[in-house]
């Protein structure tokens, strides 16, 4: 009685509803749109953070209905640009040179953060790893790298590798960074942590960690050759008018524009600029090289 | 009204704790419900977000990636929670995405709640008949986008289920912890009751007089005891009674003894003797309780002792003041009596209680209270000391009283009123002026003395000349019967002067043993002849014994002379009868003489006077007034005593006479038979 009591003395007041009035819910139909995925090498959510800004600005400036779709795996995204699911992908060019095979054309590369159109990959190791002086002492080490398909963090440095003869059965074990997310900053942090002895990531990295370590400890062995960024793709097919104005909205975007620095920002990149599929043949050599299957 | 204070006290207790748990309970049972409630509510609500907003995370990638079987099993993850009646989530035009009602959805919960203003989570409580929710919204925000919201039911059954589980566990608390402290508090009751029941006891004893009570529980260890003390003169050395603390005066080193109690307890606090002695307040009280009766006793006994002094006192200075012939009397400072003793209350014929309080204008007449009221005043105001003498005549008798006032003061000094005694000194006064008349009486008697031995010589020239011209005249001529006469007078003459002579000469009295008898015989002999011319008859009873006393015969026969002279005298010219008896009181050690007559008598007031010198009531030239006076003290010289009654008594056994002109005058003369004392007396 006294809980009913207490209960009633409460002064917040109760909305009464009629749970009784049910009805069976029906999905609304999905508007057509062009679709635009961003290779999920993060989160559903990272990627919808960083492309937000962009997808809306591309929006407002072309006047097409645009919407970011997320698929969950490479293959995936793969798949669908094949299937014409995606109609602008926008992936590394590993995955790009894979998206050219089903009929996609790279019509804009981003400008890296660094403000170079390219990037590189870097293998670090701790400072005091003493016995490590240079590329060919990696050999019967421990490598960790970010990922089997991320450029920077594992094929450029891979390729550096083979160049100095070494292939990944030379290395006493070669593993990747654990779970979803932040694995470039993996990779940097278990060569701190003296897990690995050595470790490859994307150039700029270390920038990212520069507030959780001291980047003294960490040493750059050696760096790969530059090779071309980022590529958004049109699927085949894709009528070229929606692809011109796209990418002149792209490529209108500016640095320098205090609104256009959030959106890029925002994105990871520096600016888009355009670029033609033959500009991804150093990848294809590199590709070619490792004998990586495609 | 009257029915609590009649309660046991142990009841009370009990009552009194009973009544504070169950005030304490009814007091903190809202309380505590409804904190326990606000609690319960703000925790589930804290659940609940925490629950919408994990889901509301977890929801971005399903909702992005329009995964409606991950979002299913999102929400059907939430319903399996406890409490938890539902769970949907809905896209940015709040179409449910997915949700955890079997088959069809209400839909009065699309619009029943919504995120609040800035996106932020929205509490709403919701009620269905009989059950309340809380709804909870929380949007699905990816940065600063909101995907969707993120709806979650919470019931509140839960709880008003943990409310009334608490409150009950309380209640039972709270009724156990009654039953305990009310089993404890009755068996501290009965404790303290039982103790404090024999304190009253013991109090009733002491009503009753009896003050060899012991409240305080016997046993624990003195300190002369403890401390192997030796000092026997220490008043606390040998003490069983009570504890040394109570003791004034003890002489133990660690004992402040100069202090007042309070003081010295304190003192004894760190002593071991009274750490292992004291106890609680009851027994503090048993303790003083024994300490008061002993000193109520010795109180009681030296008030005894002091009362029973007291009345001694008093009955002393009350026998004092009423065995003394003054009058005492205590005045206060409004001159009312306060006190007096037996002899002033017998003088104003009052009582001696009703004396306290009045005046002395209730007790006496206006004129003497006047004087004793202005004398009172006098001293009041002076505080001087009066002490006088006053004359009182009360119906015509005269008194003389020696007067003392005194002032009393009070301790300040003040006069408190007056002390006032009242001597008699009536007879001090009669007997000063017989000393003035005596000693008057002694110079006339040396004067008189002087002149009778002057004129004795010319008086027996004249009797000798007399008596030799009868010889030389005829014998029955005029001029022989004037010489007759001449002689006559001349010897009255002579006899006046022995008389005087002998009155004033100091002669050493002749005393012998006589028969005294004889003597009284041998004066009637000489003095029947003459009497008879005077028709005067001497009549004689006398006792045949013969007493014999030691006297002497010549001033014993003058006195008996003296006596039948007198007698004669009262019974003028007609004559009558002079009656003389004698009785011998071998006993009583005397002989007596009545000589009695049947004359004129002697007035009552003239009675007192008859035996002074030269008090007479004869005319002039018929007597001296020396005889009576002369008699008395050769009858003093005898160790015997003269008294005089007039007229006769009844039963004398007077002889008939025909020729009686008055009442008639016996004189008794008592002397005694014991004559040792004398001789030793006058040999020594």
């Amino acid at each position: 009685m006294v809980p009913a009591v207490l209960m009633g003395c409460s002064d917040e007041e109760a909305l009464q509803v009629d749970l009784s009035k049910r009805k069976t819910l029906v999905a609304p139909r999905q508007v057509k749109a062009i679709t635009y995925a961003y290779l999920p090498q993060y989160s559903h959510t990272i990627s919808y953070q960083r492309h937000r800004q962009l997808l809306e600005y591309l929006r407002k400036f072309t006047g097409l209905p645009l919407r970011q779709i997320f698929p969950d795996t490479f293959d995936e995204h793969i798949k669908m640009v094949e299937r014409g699911e995606i109609d602008i992908s926008y992936s590394n060019p590993f995955v790009y040179i894979r998206l050219a095979k089903v009929g996609a054309t790279a019509f804009a590369g981003i400008v890296e953060p660094s403000g170079n159109p390219d990037f590189q990959g870097q293998i670090i190791c701790r400072r005091d790893s003493f016995d490590i002086k240079n590329i060919s002492d990696c050999r019967g080490k421990r490598w960790v790298a970010v990922d089997p398909e991320s450029a920077g963090g594992y094929l450029f440095p891979l390729g550096l590798f083979y160049d100095n003869n070494i292939t990944v059965s030379d290395f006493e074990t070669v593993d990747f960074a654990p779970g979803p997310g932040g694995k470039q900053e993996k990779v940097v942090l278990a060569v701190h942590a003296g897990a690995y002895d050595i470790g490859t990531i994307r150039k700029g990295t270390l920038d990212v960690v520069s507030g959780k370590i001291n980047l003294d400890d960490i040493r750059v062995l050696a760096e790969t050759r530059l090779y071309p960024g980022w590529v958004y793709a049109a699927r085949k097919g894709l009528d070229p008018e929606v692809i011109r104005v796209i990418s002149e909205a792209m490529f209108a975007l500016n640095f320098n524009h205090e609104p256009d620095r959030e959106i890029l920002a925002s994105a990871g990149m520096h600016g888009i600029i355009p670029v033609q599929d033959s500009e991804y043949d150093p990848v294809r050599e590199l590709v070619g090289k490792l004998g990586l299957t495609q | 009204m009257r029915l609590f204070p009649r309660l046991r006290f142990r009841n009370k207790l009990n009552m009194g704790m009973a009544a504070i748990l169950i005030v304490m309970a009814l007091l903190l049972l809202p309380m505590v419900g409804y904190m326990s409630a606000q609690s319960l509510v703000e925790e589930s609500k804290m659940r609940g977000s925490s629950l919408a907003a994990s889901l509301a995370v977890r929801a971005v990638d399903p909702i992005l990636a329009r995964d409606f079987l991950r979002l299913k099993n999102m929400v059907d993850e939430q319903s399996r929670v406890q409490d938890v009646l539902y769970a949907f989530v809905q896209d940015r035009n709040g179409h449910v995405m997915a949700h955890t009602f079997q088959r069809r959805f209400p839909v009065d919960l699309l619009t029943a709640n919504g995120v609040g203003e800035n996106g932020a989570l929205h509490i709403q409580l919701l009620e269905d008949g009989s059950r309340r929710m809380y709804d909870f919204a929380v949007p699905v925000q990816v940065s600063d986008g909101q995907l969707g919201v993120v709806r979650i039911g919470l019931s509140t059954t839960r709880i008003s289920r943990t409310v009334q589980h608490q409150i009950t566990l309380m209640a039972g608390l709270f009724a156990g912890a009654l039953i305990i402290a009310t089993s404890i508090g009755t068996y501290f009751a009965r404790r303290v009751t039982v103790r404090l029941g024999l304190l009253r006891a013991h109090a009733e004893e002491m009503l009753t007089g009896n003050l060899n009570i012991q409240s305080s529980p016997e046993g624990g260890v003195h300190c002369w005891e403890r401390r192997n003390c030796t000092l026997t003169e220490c008043p606390a050395h040998g003490e069983t009674r009570r504890r040394c603390w109570y003791i004034a005066g003890t002489m133990c080193p660690d004992c402040d003894n100069e202090s007042n109690f309070q003081c010295r307890l304190q003192s004894c606090r760190a002593c071991s003797v009274y750490r292992q002695n004291a106890g609680d307040e009851i027994q503090d009280l048993a303790e003083t309780f024994d300490v008061m009766a002993v000193s109520l006793k010795t109180h009681i006994n030296e008030l005894r002792s002091a009362d029973r002094n007291l009345r001694d006192q008093q009955r002393l200075m009350r026998t004092i003041l009423d065995m003394t012939p003054d009058r005492v009397s205590l005045l206060d400072a409004t001159m009312r009596y306060q006190a007096c003793n037996k002899s002033f209350a017998d003088s104003v014929g009052v009582p001696v209680p009703e004396v306290v309080g009045k005046t002395d204008f209730d007790l006496f007449y206006e004129v003497e209270a006047e004087e004793r009221h202005m004398a009172a005043r006098d001293i009041l105001e002076s505080g001087r000391r009066i002490d006088t003498q006053i004359q009182i005549k009360d119906e015509g008798k005269q008194q003389w009283f020696h007067v003392v006032c005194v002032p009393v003061f009070d301790a300040d000094g003040r006069i408190d009123g007056l002390l006032r005694t009242d001597r008699d000194i009536s007879d001090i006064k009669g007997y000063e002026n017989q000393l003035i008349q005596a000693q008057k009486m002694e110079s006339l008697g040396l004067l008189a003395g002087g002149v009778a031995h002057e004129i004795n010589t010319p008086l027996g020239i004249i009797l000798g000349y007399s008596q030799l011209l009868q010889e030389d005249v005829e014998p029955d001529s005029q001029i022989h019967g004037d010489l007759i006469i001449i002689e006559k007078q001349t010897k009255v003459c002579k006899k006046i002067v022995a008389d005087l002579l002998g009155f004033s000469r100091q002669t050493d009295s002749a005393k012998r043993e006589m028969c005294f008898n004889n003597s009284v015989l041998e004066a009637v002999s000489l003095v029947r002849h003459t009497f008879r011319l005077d028709k005067v008859e001497i009549m004689t009873d006398m006792d045949d014994r013969y007493p014999i006393i030691y006297g002497d015969p010549e001033k014993l026969k003058q006195v008996w002379i003296n006596l039948l002279t007198n007698a004669r005298d009262a019974m003028g010219t007609d004559g009558g009868i002079i009656f003389i008896r004698t009785k011998l009181d071998t006993p009583a050690g005397i002989v007596s003489v009545w000589m009695a007559d049947c004359g004129v008598g002697i007035p009552k007031d003239k009675m007192k006077n008859i035996f002074d010198p030269f008090y007479s009531t004869k005319a002039v030239g018929q007597g001296t007034g020396l005889g009576l006076s002369v008699s008395f003290g050769i009858i003093e010289d005898h160790d015997g005593e003269i008294t005089v009654t007039s007229p006769l008594p009844e039963g004398f056994e007077f002889p008939e006479c025909e020729a009686a002109n008055g009442p008639g005058t016996v004189f008794e003369i008592d002397l005694p038979l014991d004559h040792q004392f004398h001789e030793g007396s006058s040999e020594a």
